[in-house]
């Protein structure tokens, strides 16, 4: 017996494919269409305006905030954030591949694998303050570290961890990891077990079979994990106003300050819209290389 | 481990610039309450700063009165602001700070306290009743108040006379500054003796170039976590508001607080009515309640800053009356200052300057 439900989708689908796929994508559209394109409209449209007293907005288009964007003050701040979400993609990505490879080759047994992803994301459940404030504790001049530095006689002063540009990478890394590990088990555990016998039966040792085999079948997960470190990680002004210093101030800080301190909307708007183009045209161009390689490795094929 | 927990289960320490920006969260209470008002109920929805009131003020409030208060907190004036500039509606009665009321007036964000709706004004110390951000207390009723200053540690540092202190090699790392614009400038233009509501760019240009000079001495930029650091001695000095730097008083006896030669700025809270709202005779009743000796005393007594209302001192716990860092001396209040409104492409240059310096 199918179900009423079944029954009525194989009609919905039957001879209508592409009706019923409409359909079915409708509400999604909708919803992307109200909370993020006529959102993004909007950002797009303020970038263009003037601010007035107090941050009014006044209706008189003008560039200058996307010159302002451009000038020599503020573009370097464009170059540190890529630098540290850069040095943070690859931080993750150095810690996280073996963690997702040991997790998916080594570890047998589903519970044991369950058990791991939940270690994994338990502290995101608790609080981001929390995980912030838990971090101060452990970096601080009277903190864990210097204190057993201190005790052991290692040090003569406290070292100063907090508020410099290795406890925001720290903090960053230590915040965008699983998003890094995820796509990358995801990958690594759909790698056929066949696959790495066939290597070995033909010979190849451990260290071949991982860079002929293993490493370029997980490059999906690779990068499917870059892309969801790195674009947060440009956005990202939390953990450089509780972690960073007076050297680490980030493009989402400075974005952020436009919202409420500076109460300027339109240079706040263009900012926003100038790390939208730039992160897109990136992923568009990832795209084009991808696809790139896909034709030429057909072409090989054929 | 055992540090761990010690430090998790010490209560957080409440504070009034508590830095929680994360409670855009904070919308949805605001929107309930926007959609709960019913016709006739009497209530207020109060939109205060957090760990800002008494803890008997408002039971005792909604006993007199029958008026219930829904109560919602903020933790950074910038984010009141951009909330309720966003149109965020439902709010009748709000605490502002002083250099925010000519905005939120210009604005139309608060309208005028009906003439003669509130008694009690003569209560107050004569330096509140005719404030330059609200001449005459036409939009505003004084609340409470308290000076900025510089939170230090006496174990590591003497103590400081001069805003220039935060300018010595010595501390390099061991300091913080006020992630607020008019604080930030304006120690620098204390440290440099020009006019601190100053519109002149060549004196916000000085002050640039001496804030750039302190940028990589001090440790962060903040108006929220320098509670905890000078606690944990992470910090040695802070430039702070006064009420928070006791709250670090409190908890570690090697933190003092100074008020440097030069002078500084002292602001006043007050209440103001927002813009629409439909409880305005219950909002009216919470501010003549406010203005009651006792009732200003018993939230001076409960927050550690200082309330404006000269009658409320004899009710005032006779540690907090005597302490100077809460009720300055008259030389050094002499040498207090409001922060003085600016005209808005004077803020703007403000703003403008503080960004540049943080991104420097």
């Amino acid at each position: 017996m199918r179900s009423p439900f079944d029954r009525s989708m194989s009609w919905l689908i039957r001879g209508r494919r592409q009706a019923a796929s409409q359909l079915l994508l409708l509400p999604t559209s909708v919803w992307l269409a109200l909370f993020l394109m006529v959102p993004l409209a909007l950002l797009l449209a303020v970038s263009f305006l003037k601010r007035g007293a107090y941050g009014a907005l006044l209706w008189q288009p003008t560039l200058a905030n996307y010159h302002r964007t451009f000038s020599p003050s503020y573009l370097p701040i464009l170059g540190r954030t890529f630098a540290f979400a850069s040095a943070t993609t690859l931080a993750c990505l150095l810690l996280g591949y073996p963690f997702a490879y040991f997790l998916s080759q080594f570890v047998r047994g589903r519970r044991a694998r369950d058990f791991m992803l939940v270690v994994l994301m338990l502290p995101f459940w608790t609080s981001f303050l929390v995980q912030i404030y838990s971090w101060m504790i452990i970096l601080g001049r009277e903190g864990l570290i210097n204190n057993a530095l201190l005790g052991l006689g290692l040090v003569a002063e406290p070292i100063q961890f907090l508020n410099t540009r290795g406890s925001l990478l720290l903090g960053l890394t230590y915040s965008y990891l699983p998003f890094m590990i995820l796509p990358l088990y995801s990958s690594l555990s759909k790698l056929p077990r066949s696959y790495i016998e066939a290597s070995k039966d033909l010979g190849a040792g451990n260290l071949q079979t991982f860079l002929k085999v293993t490493l370029p079948l997980s490059l999906p997960g690779v990068m499917g994990g870059t892309i969801l470190t790195f674009i947060p990680c440009m956005g990202d002004f939390l953990t450089a106003e509780f972690l960073g210093g007076p050297k680490t101030y980030l493009v989402g800080n400075l974005i952020q300050n436009q919202f409420y301190q500076a109460a300027d909307y339109p240079f706040g708007s263009a900012l926003s819209a100038v790390l939208l183009v730039l992160l897109f045209a990136g992923l568009m161009a990832y795209r084009w290389v991808e696809n790139l390689g896909a034709t030429s490795l057909g072409r090989a094929k054929g | 481990m055992e540090e761990i927990l010690a430090a998790l289960e010490r209560p957080p320490l409440l504070r009034r610039r508590d830095f929680l920006k994360l409670s855009i969260a904070a919308l949805v209470p605001a929107f309930a309450a926007a959609c709960r008002r019913g016709p006739k109920a009497r209530e207020i929805n109060f939109f205060n700063w957090s760990n800002y009131i008494g803890k008997r003020t408002l039971p005792e409030f909604e006993k007199r009165t029958g008026i219930r208060v829904n109560y919602e907190m903020f933790s950074d004036e910038d984010e009141m602001f951009a909330k309720l500039r966003t149109g965020v509606h439902g709010y009748d009665l709000m605490v502002s700070d002083d250099y925010q009321v000519p905005k939120l007036r210009a604005l139309g964000l608060i309208t005028p306290i009906p003439e003669g709706a509130v008694t009690g004004l003569a209560n107050l110390e004569k330096r509140f009743l005719d404030p330059p951000f609200d001449p005459g207390l036409r939009f505003t009723v004084p609340y409470l108040w308290g000076t900025t200053g510089l939170g230090f540690n006496k174990k590591h540092v003497s103590r400081p006379s001069s805003w220039r202190v935060l300018w010595d090699e010595k501390y390099r790392g061991k300091m913080t500054v006020l992630d607020n614009v008019r604080d930030g400038i304006g120690c620098a233009l204390l440290a440099l003796g020009l006019p601190t509501d100053t519109d002149k760019p060549e004196h916000l240009a000085q002050a640039k170039e001496l804030l750039v000079r302190q940028r990589p001495l001090i440790k962060h930029y903040t108006s929220a976590t320098y509670v905890d650091e000078l606690v944990s001695a992470e910090a040695w000095i802070s430039q702070g508001w006064s009420g928070d730097v006791m709250l670090a008083v409190r908890e570690n006896p090697d933190i003092d607080y100074a008020i440097p030669d030069e002078g500084s700025f002292l602001y006043v809270s007050s209440l103001v009515l927002p813009a629409g709202s439909e409880h305005r005779e219950e909002a009216l009743a919470f501010m003549n309640y406010s203005l009651l000796p006792e009732v200003a005393a018993e939230v001076s007594n409960t927050v550690g800053f200082a309330t404006p209302n000269e009658k409320a001192r004899k009710f005032l716990e006779p540690a907090l009356l005597k302490d100077t860092r809460v009720f300055p001396d008259p030389k050094t209040s002499a040498r207090l200052r409001f922060y003085g409104t600016l005209a808005p492409e004077t803020e703007e240059l403000w703003a403008r300057t503080w960004q540049e310096v943080k991104v420097s």
